[in-house]
């Protein structure tokens, strides 16, 4: 009887330490894979507006690497993106990350500007190849979908009385501030923008994003496991994570249309 | 010298013996406790069994959990080290005195100086009025400059239903508009939702009960679409989105508004 129950127990043992050794390889797997998307990700980029990729090939190759010259192009790219959106009769976005600066603009018309007061950027965003990054937002960035913890329009329904009798007279809107803002917005690129309230706020409000932020990389680990499991590299999105006052943060989510376009100056 | 640590304590040198064995054997006491204890589990097949289910079960929960959290964190963690690779930049010397290079740099100040005259011009030199609807807030601007800013109402974002399929949604629109339109002493011809919203009939087209006096105050401004900027006579509801679509100000506000801006005058709304 001793004896079968000493068998018994390596037996289980094997199998814990094979099914653990099996979820370290499935990990080391998936981490090499995930870490291989961002490279995946640049020469995604520089295939299709490098160098290379752009008229005028006689350009001396130094060039390219010149931060003058870089500077120079980035200026023209932001006001190239800027120019293209003021054409629309449409409520858009301005990221100036090196005035940190989030605001909004119409036909070109500055209607509102907020105070960045904290930022994060993408490694790849903000080491990477200078000449890469102004073509890459020489053109403004479209909106393709977003998640928020506000609603866009914080419409009410209302049915009509059927006669005068059930008529009230409206009362007094509801204006308490009480909703978290934070919200993602990503762009046809593949960039992410980040707006999260500035983080001096209730224990409430912190509980609110840890729970968004968590299900946003649930999400992302899904299809990064996903593509694991074809054997494909995970798809990866260069981030610009910003913090603006609570009601800096509503009025930008709540201006700007849902498939809105967004220029950046980094 | 343990008798002079003796002394000094005032304890009498049996008791300072007894305390000593109280605290030495307590490691031994302690495992043999687990010893005992676990011989005890191990006699109880039950026990033991649960105690190996629920050991084997935290542990295996451990290890999830850390799966889950570092592919949660550690791997975007990692990914960020990893798409590294800086690029070097230059302020080759040799490269600024090509002449090459002075012409690309010559062509782009140009491009950004004509791109810059460009984007300025969009701004108008005329007057404009900005609305902020979240806020319920207006700037008014005069040759480029703030001359007047505000409290005003704009749309509540309510969806009237009918018991039918008729629906109406009261939000001001966002964008560029324009003054079509200035009136002194507007009336107001109701639409059907405002009879629909207070339960009474919807009456015909020119039926003079549409007709109301005095409400909208002394002026007002078309931007089209039959959406006004128009006085009120709730004041107090002034920074609060409670109108139907239109923009409210008060009196003072809508008077400077009315003689500032002129047809054709843009209106941005956010």
């Amino acid at each position: 009887m001793k004896n079968s129950e000493k068998k018994k127990l390596p037996g289980k043992m094997i199998i814990l330490i094979a099914t653990g050794a099996f979820l370290l390889v499935l990990l080391v797997y998936y981490s090499l894979l995930s870490a291989l998307a961002p490279s995946r990700k640049r020469a995604e980029i520089e295939k299709s507006i490098g160098p290379q990729q752009t008229s005028g090939n006689n350009k001396d190759e130094r060039v390219y690497s010149d931060s003058a010259y870089n500077t120079l192009l980035k200026e023209k790219s932001f006001l190239q993106a800027r120019i293209s959106m003021a054409e629309t009769d449409s409520v858009y976005m301005v990221l100036n990350i090196h005035d940190s600066t989030a605001s909004l603009a119409i036909s070109g018309v500055e209607v509102h500007t907020a105070k960045i007061r904290e930022m994060k950027i993408s490694r790849i965003l903000r080491s990477g190849n200078e000449y890469l990054i102004s073509s890459m937002f020489a053109s403004p960035m479209n909106i393709v979908r977003d998640f928020a913890t506000i609603r866009k329009e914080p419409l009410m329904i209302k049915m009509a009385p059927k006669d005068t009798s059930e008529f009230k007279p409206d009362i007094i809107p509801d204006t308490s501030d009480y909703e978290p803002v934070n919200y993602i917005m990503e762009m046809d690129n593949g960039v992410r923008i980040f707006i999260y309230q500035e983080s001096d706020t209730i224990t409430k409000d912190k509980h609110e994003l840890f729970y968004f932020d968590l299900k946003d990389r649930m999400k992302n680990i899904w299809s990064s496991i996903k593509s694991s499991a074809r054997f494909k590299v995970p798809e990866y999105h260069p981030f610009i994570k910003i913090r603006l006052p609570k009601a800096d943060a509503k009025i930008l989510y709540r201006a700007i249309p849902r498939q809105g376009q967004v220029a950046v100056y980094m | 010298m343990e008798e002079d640590k003796i002394k000094s304590s005032g304890m009498q040198p049996e008791d300072f013996q007894s305390q000593e064995k109280d605290i030495k054997p307590l490691p031994e006491n302690i495992t043999g406790r687990i010893k005992s204890l676990y011989l005890k589990a191990r006699e109880n097949k039950r026990l033991y069994k649960t105690l190996q289910i629920s050991s084997v079960t935290l542990i295996s929960i451990f290890c999830l959990l850390f799966v889950f959290l570092f592919m949660l964190y550690i791997v975007p963690g990692l990914q960020e080290l990893t798409s590294g690779g800086k690029t070097r930049f230059t302020a080759d010397q040799e490269l600024k005195k090509d002449t090459n290079y002075k012409k690309l740099t010559q062509l782009l100040v140009k491009d950004i100086q004509r791109l810059s005259k460009k984007y300025s011009s969009y701004t108008p030199g005329q007057s404009y009025v900005i609305i902020n609807t979240t806020d319920n807030r207006f700037f008014l601007y005069r040759n480029k400059k703030l001359i007047r800013e505000g409290f005003c109402s704009s749309g509540s974002y309510t969806m009237l239903k009918t018991e039918g399929e008729k629906r109406w949604i009261f939000r001001t629109p966002k964008g560029k508009y324009w003054i079509q339109g200035k009136i002194t002493s507007p009336v107001w011809r109701r639409p059907d939702w405002a009879f629909v919203e207070e339960g009474l009939p919807i009456p015909s087209k020119d039926d003079p009960s549409r007709w109301e006096y005095g409400v909208l105050g002394d002026y007002a401004l078309s931007i089209g679409d039959g959406y006004l900027i128009h006085g009120t006579l709730y004041k107090r509801f002034l920074g609060m989105p409670v109108t139907h679509g239109c923009v409210r100000l008060n009196d003072e506000d809508l008077e400077a508004i009315y003689n500032t801006l002129n047809i054709g005058s843009k209106v941005y709304i956010f």
